[in-house]
């Protein structure tokens, strides 16, 4: 036992942080809450270090006190506050009828296109990605609304079920989106820049989503008719059901863009706006009781992973682990671009069996510092770097695309969250008949990633005009 | 985000279980209405500077303080509901004992950690309540929102007791019906719960 010890301290910080970041991976493996398997490992690694260093009882009064400060240091931020207002955004728009009338007006809109109940199914889940930025709960929803009204008009149930989980994955990138504020504060970067950059991408990817439907609609037989017969009149009169959306769209961009507000302001106001329009439309304490309710719960989960990544980072930072990762990354003989596929397809497989938030959490610390070193590092102009991007900009781009790469998998298997979701709503289509319709959003969203990853100046336009990129 | 499966009956642990969900539901509750309370006075903020060019005095200060608040009063009941993100693709395939002991070694792990924690964190709390420490711009004390982290904290430590219990109970018992415990659940019912979690007023909706 002795000479275990004496091994221990014997070893040099990088050692001691693959021990440590192996153990949580165990940990993760068998179970353990993501936020307390980060937490442990991370006060195992300090009280490791320093007890090497002062000798166990010193060693243990440090790691105790630097760990113990992290779940209230971190927290008590401003820039976070806008997570609990952006949630509480979408679990209000569900209670504020919101839904019906966002996907009625795409339908009079849009609807007269080849495939058009499956392009106003698009463009209404996106439109709700605007107030939501859950994407199983728009799945969720959409699937009780669209699913039944394409199904009577005699669309394919593989399609119906397809196109609504694939929609829910639009939230996740169009503003306001949990998971971008939470990836901006954990890699330190503008939380307004990263808003705004996920604007773009959500809508080319609403857009592809849109063209593939219509091109679905015109290659194959009996895939459902267009909705016609819409009078410009009943367009314009559906608008005003749909209206707060766009005004929380509106306030969230001329505050973040404008730089009349601060994004916590901005997500405030929409909350609020959204609170109005679901007392108006009859929501009283039950529904603001269970929507508090849920958003607390959803807040407490998502900063405890925060706070317990944290513990691990500040460790990580002391065995100096993400500068040899990075280093090691960098020496590698395959081209930068190939390195970064590689990365992101180990995203992919990950997404499979683990929840976006966590898995982003738990691997950013490493991986980002790599990125960021594979592009030329901190410092380096666009014109210098190997993605052609600058360091801001490789920052905000690699966000928006690992981002979109988290959401792939809530459409594939093993446990694509919104395709059983979706089987689950609609008892009529089975969970292989949902992951089926997504095979062609699927492929239009690997033709996303790439268009994103070859052109970044999808991503990086709106924030280049901020000052950003 | 919906909430797991936790079985019922009349034992003690399951009494203990139900009574302690109470205070767990009033502290998320209180964490909802500190939210709630958040956006309130950053729209009044926004407001107060575009319309009147009079912000909240401190208002940042305020942020600051009631952010602990919210991000740690609910944790015990998240626990409770199994709402803390885990990965269960592996411990999912257990089954039994084998389950039960994984669950409460994983749970034990917790404990200890969160029993650090509180520790570290009333230390954190105790520097700052004997300095007076306070606020940079309007001088509100930062003891309370250092305090109420360790209380959370502290709250979960006796969740995760309860939680043991239940887990050794289950593993003395055997079977698949453990009490006072999140059972874990296939994508299929989370999915399914999920969707009853946010669509409850749109099926009001659609039967319109």
């Amino acid at each position: 036992m002795m000479d275990l010890f004496h091994a221990m301290g014997e070893m040099d910080t990088i050692q001691i942080g693959l021990w440590i970041t192996g153990v949580m991976l165990v940990l993760v493996v068998l179970g353990l809450r993501v936020a307390f398997a980060a937490a442990t490992a991370g006060f195992a690694g300090l009280l490791w270090i320093f007890s090497a260093k002062f000798g166990f009882e010193k060693g243990f009064m440090i790691a105790l006190k630097m760990a113990g400060t992290i779940p209230h240091s971190k927290t008590a931020s401003l820039a976070l506050s806008l997570i609990p207002a952006f949630i509480l955004i979408g679990f209000l728009a569900y209670h504020a009828g919101l839904t019906k009338s966002l996907f009625e007006a795409a339908k009079r809109w849009v609807g007269w296109l080849p495939g058009g109940m499956g392009v106003a199914t698009v463009f209404s889940t996106a439109g709700f990605a605007a107030v939501s930025g859950a994407s199983v709960a728009t799945s969720a929803v959409f699937a009780r609304i669209a699913v039944p009204e394409m199904l009577k008009l005699g669309y394919d149930k593989r399609f119906a079920a397809g196109v609504v989980a694939a929609g829910g994955t639009l939230a996740s990138l169009i503003p306001p989106s949990a998971i971008l504020v939470i990836y901006a504060i954990i890699v330190e970067q503008d939380v307004g820049a990263l808003l705004m950059a996920g604007f773009l991408p959500g809508a080319v990817s609403a857009v592809i989503y849109g063209g593939l439907v219509v091109i679905l609609a015109k290659t194959r037989k009996n895939f459902g008719p267009p909705v016609t017969g819409f009078t410009w009149k009943q367009r314009f009169e559906s608008l005003p059901g749909a209206m707060p959306i766009f005004a929380v769209i509106a306030i969230i961009m001329v505050c973040i863009y404008g730089g009349v507000g601060t994004p916590t302001e901005a997500g405030a106001l929409g909350a609020f706006i959204i609170f109005c329009i679901a007392i108006y439309n009859g929501s009283r304490w039950p529904e603001l009781k269970s929507s508090l309710m849920e958003t607390a719960k959803l807040s407490a989960m998502i900063f405890a992973i925060i706070w317990g990544v944290l513990i691990y980072v500040r460790f990580l930072g002391f065995a100096d682990l993400p500068s040899a990762f990075s280093d090691w990354i960098v020496s590698l003989d395959h081209s930068p671009m190939l390195t970064l596929l590689m990365i992101l397809c180990a995203y992919a497989v990950l997404g499979m069996f683990m929840d976006a938030i966590g898995m982003l959490l738990l691997t950013l610390p490493i991986v980002f510092p790599a990125v960021m070193a594979l592009n030329g590092g901190v410092g380096v102009t666009a014109a210098e770097s190997a993605f052609g991007v600058s360091d801001v900009g490789c920052a905000i781009w690699f966000g928006i695309i690992v981002v979109k790469m988290a959401e792939l998998c809530l459409i594939t298997p093993p446990i694509g969250l919104n395709c059983f979701v979706v089987a689950g709503v609609r008892p009529e289509c089975s969970v292989q008949d949902v992951f089926r319709g997504c095979i062609p959003f699927f492929v239009a969203d690997v033709i996303t990633i790439a268009v994103l990853i070859m052109m970044p100046g999808i991503v990086l336009w709106l924030p280049g005009l901020m000052g950003f990129a | 985000m919906s909430a797991a499966t936790v079985l019922e009956d009349d034992s003690l642990l399951s009494r203990s279980d139900r009574l302690f969900f109470r205070l767990e539901s009033l502290l998320n509750l209180a964490s909802g209405l500190a939210i709630f309370m958040l956006v309130l006075m950053a729209t009044v903020n926004i407001l107060g500077r575009w319309l009147f060019s009079s912000p909240i005095s401190g208002y940042v200060d305020w942020v600051e303080q009631a952010m602990p608040f919210i991000a740690i009063l609910g944790i015990s009941y998240t626990q409770r509901v199994g709402g803390h993100i885990r990965m269960d693709i592996v411990v999912g395939q257990l089954k039994g004992r084998w389950l039960w002991f994984t669950e409460l070694l994983t749970s034990f792990a917790m404990l200890l950690v969160t029993l650090v924690l509180i520790y570290g964190s009333y230390l954190h709390f105790w520097r700052s309540y004997s300095i007076g420490d306070s606020s940079l711009d309007i001088n509100l004390p930062t003891w309370p929102a250092k305090l109420v982290v360790s209380f959370s904290l502290a709250v979960l430590a006796l969740r995760l007791m309860l939680q043991i219990w239940g887990y050794v109970r289950a593993l003395r018992k055997g079977g698949d019906q453990p009490i006072a415990v999140p059972l874990i659940e296939s994508p299929r019912t989370v999915a399914v719960k999920e969707a009853q979690a946010v669509t409850g007023r749109q099926d009001e909706e659609v039967s319109q």
